[in-house]
């Protein structure tokens, strides 16, 4: 630990002690029994710190062993958190069991997408931060597919708590700041690394600080209740309806676009 | 900074932005199935095309045009063609209610067709981008009023079918409102 900047170690353990926070809020409002993965997510985080602290005052964050463990903790913490952001939406979604369908394929299709970019826009500097990378194509996907969803949820008008609203957001606004954080670094860290060590040790703890503390404020009224829904029209209302509604629509923009077309002329 | 790096780093920014406005209220709080009833057909816009079409009906403009002096008869075609501008909108406005009742009826389903559901967005898409052109048609001066009355009845069609699915609809969401206060009442809440 003594390679850490004095400041470096400061935000670790405010992040530390908000985190605990979360958790304790988690119990202490009842949250934990709606949000079982988010509560693991939070107190593997918390184990994280424990085992990060263990790691580097016996290796050293320079040496390759305790950076191969840290990632390795890393991985189980961002799976983690994509478990805890699916249960979030599964929550939302739950009474509008189309969407949650529909958001289901959006998540797929946008996580292979964005994948699929990661792999083409680094492609060929994998051997040289091979961990690095995938932090950040984890983190560009991650971000990627939960806004997808997020847009979904607006298209649909669905009414969304604000409390799971700012969970998310704030699982979001972590992702993306990594990717900025990273990016830049790698351009700024080729040259002088040394300058800019310190910089890459907090700024991301530092956001993350942010992160809880918009989580603090989330979970400090009890999550809400779930609205009972009314049952669900039956399927036919929808099959029958949707491709009329559609049809109607079509005609619409062809009207439209005939207006479009028209030159003007005396009526 | 290299291409990629760049076109990473610009996808990031726009994550931000894109969060930022996915995660604001909405003007208008949604809440699907409530506001079903003030969908009134008589207050549709609509219904007030043919006053519309007889204020820019091309006889009275050439009545005009031939009594009255040329400052008048353009300060006329001016003021209907901002009654046409106004009409357009109210139009698109209903056609965004219906948008929006359509998108209720698929977010109450059991099962969303993907494929109904992007060709819909589609739609709405075409719409907005024909509706600016359209606008911008008349701001130049064009008046293609024939096709407006077409438009119309459209909208007319698409409103009625519509309007007894969500008559429906909020019948069963009361139905559904009572149930839960009286389960409620007797201490059978979940947590």
């Amino acid at each position: 630990m003594g390679s850490f900047h004095p400041y470096v170690r400061v935000l670790w353990a405010c992040s530390a002690l908000l985190q605990l926070i979360v958790l304790i809020l988690l119990f202490a409002k009842g949250g934990f029994r709606k949000l079982a993965f988010f509560t693991v997510y939070v107190a593997l985080n918390l184990c994280q710190v424990a085992f990060l602290v263990f790691v580097y005052s016996i290796w050293g964050p320079q040496s390759t062993k305790g950076g191969i463990l840290a990632w390795c903790s890393e991985c189980v913490t961002l799976l983690a958190q994509a478990l805890a952001t699916t249960e979030i939406l599964k929550v939302t979604l739950r009474p509008y069991q189309g969407i949650w369908g529909l958001a289901w394929r959006a998540l797929a299709f946008t996580s292979a997408l964005v994948i699929l970019i990661v792999a083409l826009a680094t492609h060929g500097v994998w051997a040289v931060a091979t961990w690095f990378e995938l932090n950040r194509g984890y983190h560009l996907t991650f971000a990627a597919a939960v806004i997808a969803c997020l847009l979904l949820v607006r298209y649909y008008s669905i009414p969304v708590p604000a409390a799971y609203k700012m969970i998310l957001g704030g699982f979001c606004l972590y992702s993306c700041t990594e990717i900025l954080i990273h990016t830049v670094l790698e351009t700024l860290a080729k040259k002088w690394f040394d300058a800019y060590e310190p910089f890459w040790q907090s700024a991301p703890t530092l956001s993350f600080v942010v992160v809880q503390f918009i989580w603090v404020a989330a979970l400090w009224k009890p999550l809400p209740i779930e609205v009972r829904k009314a049952p669900p029209p039956s399927n036919s209302v929808y099959q029958r309806l949707s491709p009329e509604i559609n049809e109607r629509l079509r005609e619409l923009n062809e009207k439209l676009l005939r207006i479009w077309k028209l030159e003007a002329h005396p009526q | 900074m290299n291409l990629p790096l760049l076109l990473l780093f610009g996808f990031a920014i726009l994550l931000v932005l894109l969060l930022a406005w996915v995660l604001r209220d909405p003007r208008t709080p949604p809440q699907p199935g409530v506001d079903l009833d003030a969908e009134d057909p008589d207050r549709r816009h609509v219904t007030y095309f043919p006053q519309v079409r007889q204020a820019m009906a091309a006889e009275d403009s050439a009545f005009l045009a031939s009594r009255a002096s040329q400052a008048l008869t353009r300060r006329v075609r001016r003021e209907r063609r901002k009654i046409a501008l106004a009409y357009l909108a109210c139009l698109r406005s209903d056609f965004l209610k219906l948008w929006r009742l359509a998108r209720v009826i698929a977010s109450m389903a059991p099962q969303v067709g993907a494929a109904q559901e992007l060709e819909r967005l589609r739609l709405g898409l075409a719409f907005s981008w024909r509706y600016e052109m359209i606008r911008l048609k008349f701001l130049l001066g064009f008046a293609p009023l024939p096709e407006l009355g077409s438009l119309s009845e459209v909208v007319s069609r698409l409103s009625i079918r519509l309007e007894t699915t969500m008559k429906d609809l909020g019948e069963r969401a009361a139905l559904a409102a009572k149930l839960a206060s009286s389960l409620e009442g007797r201490g059978l809440d979940t947590p």
